[in-house]
């Protein structure tokens, strides 16, 4: 028997730790955020398992599975408002029946309605997962009920998942062809824009390229915070494309250990990692459970993080492919070092600007508001992977040290960075807008 | 007519010109005739495995076929085939006849002449002593090897230097006890050496492991000492990756490290094939996998460093979707083989493709490959004109001449569905069998190299236990030839001698006894 990880200490097999050796009737109820953390837990868990999942189909699914519990959550209490109307296309929900409800439940029924169609193309182990929870889950929660509220209860969070996943349907990121990777996409001429990076035949075509065109959550559109150009490409040494190429290429000659320990411990790769939205989600629910937040409270965090990363993605892929700009490998190799390779590996998709950027600026944007500007952690999340924790006087040093982080690993320019951050910084703006209580 | 016209091309031999396309040899599907009725069933637990041992139980010279049937029970099948006829097999019994196994790989465990059996199984392994006539008995406590209680997915075999029995490697899955998490419970792999005694010793824990679906002993570096190579299942590890371990005699296995020059990989890893493509006495590792599968080669100037570079897209075998069938999803490879199909002498890869189980993103109806080896060293898809482009769910397979006619034949297991066989029927070039024979303890020379040597060029064959997906062979070790109607051959044994050149006729199966002329195999007639 291994010892508890960290995956399943904050989620996934915690679920074990809900039904223990007691009769059914003498087990205590989880409450309803036990409910958000073990789904939580799976749904990083097949985050990182899922092959689908690249970081942009992964900020969509936080960003319905945060409005689902949000939505869950607030039509069960007076003191909460629904994003019915604030969010783009959302409707209004099923109305509730009279009679007695038990929140864990429909929060329960809700998650699992929505993970179950998110994740529908896991693989056998994830939905073996996936039935396990849904099953033994709701049955440590139905055991203490009254039949008629347990059955009330799912039955209005299955309505609730309809819904949600109705609204979802539409939103342009539904549908993922080979992986992200779509065969009939042409690649645009000249030596400013991006070309393969790698060896790997299905990522010969760039990931997700109308990503940028899909149904934003809470900002207006996907051009709503759009960045200006990147420095203008050239081959001229004294250019300010060429001085931040060869800045790429020094930093890699000199980096330091904690620069390589950094660039690694932000890499969040896809398909092996929880992936960056996946990563400041983890991040968030470390918050929550360290404060001991109620149902309420771990509504709202899950439901504005989940959107911010959600706009975040759409708005710095919409900027990706408007710009397709190329890589600093393919530039270096070009015209600086043909021999020299980037410490981490180059993601198969345009450079400008950085997608951790933004989203990092986005999250540390939303999660200041939620928690305070100088709201100090420790990092645990890459730990799974064997690197040590990292802590942070806020989330904003969270977030520049995540931009830094592509610098370090040779796969972005400066521009791309802060500009990034920039970006999710704008993005941000509009889910802090949100109104999610009456007071 | 079409026989008529089959036979004026076997009797014309390959010859390829390097700006030619290979020649596309026809397989004849005989699978509702030949007499195998097998599938490999079973839900979560099997999802991988499924694998075909080709070894021959009863010393008549021909191969014969074990198939690993999951939640059914595993099956050996008697090779009843005619000299260049049609495939035939019957059901035999065997003592084999377990359930819950998914591989299995032949290995001459007590070095009696008698090939034995390791059952890789969900639940305790087995090793099975051959008692000769296609029997066996079940020898873990007379051996004193551990079966474990884990999910056994991967093998590996060498006789360590000086040894008497061999080290077995056993790969192990994920706990399939964890029910709500499983991703991070990969179980230990484990090394069973010798014991003192003969049999083992109590097995060796290979920490880390990481979810392996093939391993295999190999001479990497040329260094005498066979290293364990270990392709993982990145589905089911945290932290890990591909791996190669340091296994020499007297010492505790150690992982290459990035310091040795070992460059990380991380795949969804499912088979390992390997042979020296470039012939220049270091393998090339074609591993299996989801979408993109890789052929590594040493990076120019890894100066005895174990840094791989993939050369699959250069060479055109990346095989990451479907060639044929319409469906473009990302295709999922299990069991990879090297063997010259068409005789030409240059080498080809078989490659067995299908959805782990029911995953929408990955093709559904996924053709199974052959790789056809130009002169160039690239490759060309054939496996639709060959006829082996199967879109059932394919795991383990053994490419071998079950018919003794110089062609590899095919078997290939399928998940919730029919083995397939089917038959070479050319056309080929020249060819030879050779098997090596060394008195004493491991007798097939299991770590030795064979090096056949024509006009213009030199192949070599390692020879290995492990690798695949879970299916092993032990037989005759083929070699294409091309229009060469002779050939030298020589052994480099285990211990590091290297056998004297001899010429042999092509065309024929012979012992290659250490010490000894080359002895030509004839068969009786059936």
């Amino acid at each position: 028997m291994h010892s508890l990880t960290r995956r399943q200490a904050i989620g996934g097999l915690s679920t074990a730790f809900l039904l223990p050796a007691l009769p059914a009737h003498a087990a205590p109820a989880p409450s309803p955020q036990k409910i958000i953390s073990v789904w939580y837990g799976l749904i990083l868990d097949l985050v990182r398992h899922t092959p689908t999942y690249t970081p942009p189909v992964v900020s969509r699914a936080l960003g319905y599975a945060g409005v689902a519990v949000h939505e869950a959550t607030a039509s069960g209490r007076d003191d909460l408002l629904t994003l019915a109307g604030q969010l783009n296309g959302l409707a209004a929900g099923p109305v509730r029946e009279a009679g007695a409800y038990d929140e864990a439940m429909v929060l329960h029924a809700a998650l699992a309605g929505v993970v179950a169609r998110l994740f529908f193309n896991t693989g056998p182990t994830g939905q073996r997962a996936l039935k396990a929870v849904t099953e033994k889950l709701g049955a440590a929660i139905e055991a203490p009920l009254a039949p008629e509220v347990a059955r009330r209860s799912r039955a209005y969070g299955e309505a609730f998942a309809a819904h949600v996943l109705d609204w979802a349907a539409g939103d342009g990121g539904a549908e993922i062809v080979s992986l992200g990777f779509p065969e009939d996409h042409a690649l645009t001429p000249g030596p400013a824009h991006w070309v393969p990076t790698n060896r790997i035949a299905l990522q010969q075509k760039p990931l997700l390229p109308h990503w940028g065109a899909n149904r934003t959550f809470a900002m207006p559109q996907g051009t709503s915070c759009r960045l200006p150009p990147p420095p203008a490409y050239s081959e001229d040494e004294g250019s300010e494309f060429y001085k931040q190429a060869v800045e790429v290429y020094e930093v890699s000659k000199t980096l330091t250990e904690d620069q390589r320990a950094v660039a690694l411990f932000w890499s969040d790769d896809a398909m092996l990692s929880r992936t960056p939205p996946g990563h400041w989600m983890s991040i968030a629910l470390d918050a929550l459970a360290a404060e001991g937040a109620d149902q309420a409270r771990y509504a709202d965090v899950v439901a504005r993080l989940g959107v911010a990363l959600a706009d975040a993605f759409i708005g710095c892929w919409q900027g990706k492919y408007e710009y397709d700009l190329l890589r600093p490998v393919t530039y270096i190799n070009r015209l600086i070092d043909p021999t020299w390779t980037p410490f981490l590996a180059t993601p198969p998709f345009p450079e400008y600007p950085s997608g951790h950027s933004t989203q990092s600026g986005a999250a540390a944007e939303v999660l200041s508001a939620l928690f305070g500007a100088d709201h100090a952690f420790t990092d645990e999340t890459p730990t799974i992977e064997g690197m040590a924790p990292r802590s942070f006087a806020s989330f904003w040093a969270a977030a520049d040290e995540a931009g830094i982080s592509r610098l370090y690993g040779g796969i972005h320019y400066r521009a791309a960075i802060e500009r990034g951050l920039d970006q999710g910084r704008c993005i941000a703006a509009h889910t802090n807008a949100l109104k999610t209580r009456r007071t | 007519m079409r026989g008529l016209l089959l036979l004026a091309l076997l009797a014309a031999p390959v010859a390829v010109r390097a700006d030619e396309a290979p020649v596309v040899p026809i397989f004849a599907e005989e699978t509702a005739t030949a007499g195998i009725d097998h599938s490999y069933t079973g839900e979560w637990q099997y999802m991988v495995g499924g694998g075909a041992a080709a070894f021959d139980c009863d010393a008549d010279g021909r191969e014969d076929l074990f198939l690993a049937g999951g939640e059914s029970p595993a099956r050996l099948y008697h090779n009843d085939s005619a000299q260049g006829g049609a495939l035939a097999f019957s059901e035999r019994p065997s003592g084999l006849e377990l359930d819950a196994v998914t591989g299995a790989y032949p290995l001459d465990i007590d070095s009696d002449g008698t090939m034995d059996l390791v059952l890789l199984r969900v639940g305790a392994n087995s090793v099975m002593r051959g008692l000769g006539d296609c029997r066996f008995s079940a020898a873990n406590e007379e051996w004193h090897f551990d079966g474990g209680d884990g999910w056994s997915t991967a093998l590996a075999a060498t006789w360590e230097k000086g040894a008497g029995w061999p080290t077995i490697a056993i790969g192990n899955y994920i706990d399939r006890n964890e029910e709500f998490s499983p991703w991070g419970s990969c179980t230990d792999n484990w090394l069973h050496r010798p014991g003192p005694a003969g049999g083992f010793a109590p097995p060796l824990a290979l920490t880390p492991s990481y979810c392996p679906l093939s391993m295999l002993f190999t001479d990497w570096n040329g260094s005498g000492t066979p290293s364990l190579r270990v392709s993982n299942d990145r589905e089911y590890y945290e932290g890990g990756e591909e791996q190669l371990w340091h296994v020499e005699p007297g010492q505790a296995p150690r992982l290459y490290t990035a310091e040795e020059g070992w460059k990380e990989l991380k795949i969804w890893g499912m088979g390992i094939a390997s042979y020296d493509l470039k012939g220049d006495g270091t393998p090339e590792y074609f591993l299996t996998s989801m979408a993109d599968h890789k052929l590594q080669e040493l990076a120019p100037g890894a100066d005895d460093a174990p840094d791989y570079r993939d050369m699959a897209l250069a060479a055109g075998v990346t095989a990451q979707r479907p060639f044929t069938g319409g469906d473009i999803r990302p295709s999922t490879g299990w069991h990879a083989q090297f063997a010259d199909v068409n005789n030409d002498g240059f080498t080809d890869l078989f490659v067995a493709k299908g959805n782990v189980s029911e995953m929408p993103d990955f093709a559904m109806e996924d053709p199974n490959n052959l790789l056809l080896q130009r002169p160039d060293g690239t490759f060309m898809e054939a496996a639709d004109k060959a006829g082996v482009a199967s879109l059932l769910t394919s795991r383990g397979a053994a490419l071998a001449d079950f018919n003794l006619d110089g062609l590899p034949d095919l078997v290939v297991v399928n998940r919730h569905g029919p083995a397939q066989v089917w038959r070479n029927l050319g056309p080929g070039g020249h060819w030879l069998g050779l098997r090596p024979h060394q008195d004493g303890s491991n007798p097939d020379a299991v770590g030795g190299w064979i090096e056949v040597r024509t006009a213009d060029r030199v192949q070599r064959r390692e020879l290995t236990v492990g690798g695949g997906h879970v299916s092993g062979q032990a037989g005759w070790w083929h070699f294409g030839l091309g229009p060469a109607e002779v050939a030298d051959v020589r052994v480099l044994w285990p211990d590091g001698t290297a056998g004297d050149w001899q010429t042999v006729p092509a065309d024929g199966f012979y012992r290659l006894a250490e010490g000894r002329p080359p002895e030509r195999r004839t068969f009786d007639r059936r």
